[in-house]
């Protein structure tokens, strides 16, 4: 069974037991401008009470898709549900979601207070909800100053109380840390975490794929509008092969070192670094011991010996294959540069390629 | 549930800017427009139409300078709410009200509400600055004004403020139509505004008898109590069906499409 099929069976399974274990649950929803797709039949499933980073290049559908969930686009095709209601029926759910949608938007004019009294009164919430929220941001005191006299990371942080006015069950936030600096993507990061810590579905966009790696256990990931992975951060990272970082004292050393390695069993290259000093041996850590005494017996002194996990960034890349192509790079960097293929023959993530991609429908599900 | 989105359209109306900037605008438009009226009125007329010192000391004197403001505060009135509803495009700010209010048609409602109470309290406002001009000017120009505090003076003032308060909310509605269906309230307000004021004008000149059928000019024959080209009555049935057909199609469009602002 292909990855697709499975991912929308599941999809379909899960709507159709309305399954309290998952928070939202799409079925090829499809959004279409005119000519252009911007979504294309994505299967999604966030499970209810995690953190789950929604991730990939600008342009792909996650603004979109996040409208399509919140009820502010209509889906040219597909169905799902959020909170077990159906799509179409977001007045059901919607009381009981929270959502900061393509950066805070608030009149300027207003006070941090009043702004959120807008959105309380609307909403039938009461006027205690504004100052619990202003409180939990860290704007209690500059409640009453206007909004337009707010820093980045104050208006980040109202849009996030105004996510939080109803008592959330599912928030959803599309790029919370746009724009903040260090300390206030830190204090994002706790913020959404004592979310989750409270039961809280987090669902959240962003470019920075470090904090997503850092908060999010689980992970989606689209492209083109595409599913291309979604499933367990970890589960991710562990599928990619593990690499030991090694450094030969000299450089004839480093060729004999790869030859031994790779006669060995093991694939090893020689990177770019450190004057043609370095290699790169797919194995995990328990290997390291064995790969110092192998040097060690053919007098070669190692000046350098790590281990090297792979980060979201990497395989972010080698899911969406942006390395290579112009234009689709995230916002969260350039892009590393690509890898050999692995050896090890296995357990790394299938690499979804535009061709592999465009003959079939592409889901990966870990 | 229209009552909370009404109540909080209020609670963005209450801006000091806003206030200010609203109630100052009509009421400047009222009270110049009294000035100027009574200032202007001849002791004989030049030509037919021109007004009087001896119609100004008629009952229906003191409502003179109001009724003439009708296009001014109209204009005001319309660029007021197209201004509310197509910033809530422009700024983003929708989306954040439909997160809160998925019912669109309540949010509507609510919202227009709140503009056309806004608008009624600073006509209000306006006319009493206006009334309280009218005295002045009145004693001024040595007119007298014991038929204005009559029965039937009150009456007719009375009249005058409902007409005018029906034209600025017809204005205002326009204003709401322009302001969704643009989605910019700077678009919105040049394109209505050359609409109703310039363009109708050319039109009536141009072609005899469309005064009857344009919206500017039938909302502007409202505020005046009716005029010869269009009859109050006329003008009354003829702008709710245009604008019960109007709301409705823009309803029916801000319901169905997608707010990707």
């Amino acid at each position: 069974m292909s990855a697709a099929v499975l991912a929308t069976d599941q999809a379909a399974q899960a709507l159709g037991a309305q399954s309290n274990s998952y928070a939202v649950v799409t079925a090829g929803l499809t959004k279409r401008f005119g000519k252009r797709l911007a979504v294309d039949g994505l299967d999604l499933l966030i499970p209810a009470g995690s953190i789950t980073g929604f991730v990939g290049p600008n342009g792909a559908g996650k603004t979109t898709t996040i409208r399509m969930l919140l009820g502010l686009i209509r889906p040219t095709a597909g169905t799902g549900t959020v909170l077990g209601h159906p799509l179409g029926h977001s007045r059901a759910y919607l009381p009981r979601v929270g959502a900061l949608i393509e950066g805070p938007t608030f009149y300027p004019t207003l006070s941090g207070r009043e702004n959120l009294m807008v959105l309380a009164r609307l909403g039938g919430l009461p006027k205690s909800r504004v100052e619990a929220t202003l409180e939990r941001v860290g704007l209690g005191e500059r409640g009453l100053d206007p909004f337009r006299t707010y820093s980045l990371g104050m208006r980040q942080r109202l849009g996030i109380a105004a996510a939080l006015l109803p008592g959330p069950e599912l928030l959803v936030l599309d790029e919370p840390t746009n724009g903040l600096d260090p300390h206030g993507i830190a204090e994002i990061r706790a913020m959404l975490r004592s979310f989750a810590d409270e039961g809280m579905t987090v669902f959240v966009s962003s470019h920075l794929l470090a904090e997503i790696q850092q908060i999010c256990e689980h992970l989606v990931v689209i492209e083109a509008g595409q599913l291309l992975f979604q499933g367990g951060v970890e589960e991710l990272l562990a599928a990619r092969s593990p690499e030991l970082i090694v450094r030969t004292e000299n450089q004839d050393d480093a060729s004999r070192l790869m030859a031994l390695v790779n006669a060995a069993g093991r694939t090893a290259r020689i990177v770019g670094e450190s004057a043609g000093t370095t290699l790169e041996i797919v194995a995990d850590c328990s290997w390291a011991g064995a790969l110092n005494r192998l040097a060690m017996g053919h007098g070669i002194t190692l000046v350098h010996l790590a281990e090297r996990r792979s980060t979201l960034e990497e395989a972010f890349f080698e899911i969406t294959g942006s390395c290579a192509r112009a234009g689709s790079v995230p916002d969260g960097g350039p892009p590393d540069p690509p890898r050999p293929p692995s050896a090890s023959g296995g357990g790394g993530p299938e690499r979804q390629g535009p061709d592999a991609r465009a003959s079939s429908s592409k889901a990966r599900q870990a | 549930m229209i009552l909370r989105a009404f109540q909080s359209e209020w609670i963005k109306m209450r801006r000091r800017r806003l206030w200010f900037g609203s109630y100052g605008a009509i009421t400047g438009v009222v009270l110049l427009s009294t000035i100027v009226t009574i200032a202007g009125a001849l002791h004989h007329p030049d030509r037919q139409g021109d007004l009087t010192l001896a119609q100004l000391a008629h009952a229906s004197g003191l409502s003179q300078g109001l009724t003439q403001s009708g296009v001014l505060l109209g204009a005001v009135s319309f660029s007021i709410a197209a201004a509310q509803f197509g910033g809530e495009f422009a700024h983003g700010t929708l989306r954040n009200l439909l997160v809160r209010q998925p019912r669109r048609w309540v949010l509507m409602a609510g919202k227009c509400l709140a503009v056309l109470t806004f608008l009624v309290g600073a006509a209000v406002v306006a006319a009493i600055f206006g009334i309280c001009a009218a005295f002045v000017m009145a004693h001024l120009r040595g007119v007298p004004t014991s038929a204005w505090t009559s029965g039937v003076g009150m009456g007719d003032l009375g009249i005058a403020l409902g007409d005018l308060a029906i034209s600025a909310c017809g204005f205002a509605i326009v204003g709401m139509i322009f302001g969704v269906l643009l989605r910019s309230s700077v678009i919105a307000i040049a394109a209505g505004l050359a609409l109703l004021l310039p363009i109708e004008t050319i039109l009536t000149d141009a072609v005899p008898g469309t005064v009857r059928w344009l919206p500017g000019q039938l909302l502007e024959a409202i505020a005046q109590g009716g005029s010869t080209g269009a009859p109050f009555e006329a003008a009354v049935i003829t702008v709710s069906a245009y604008l019960a057909g109007a709301v409705a199609i823009t309803m029916l469009i801000f319901l169905r499409r997608d707010v990707t602002a």
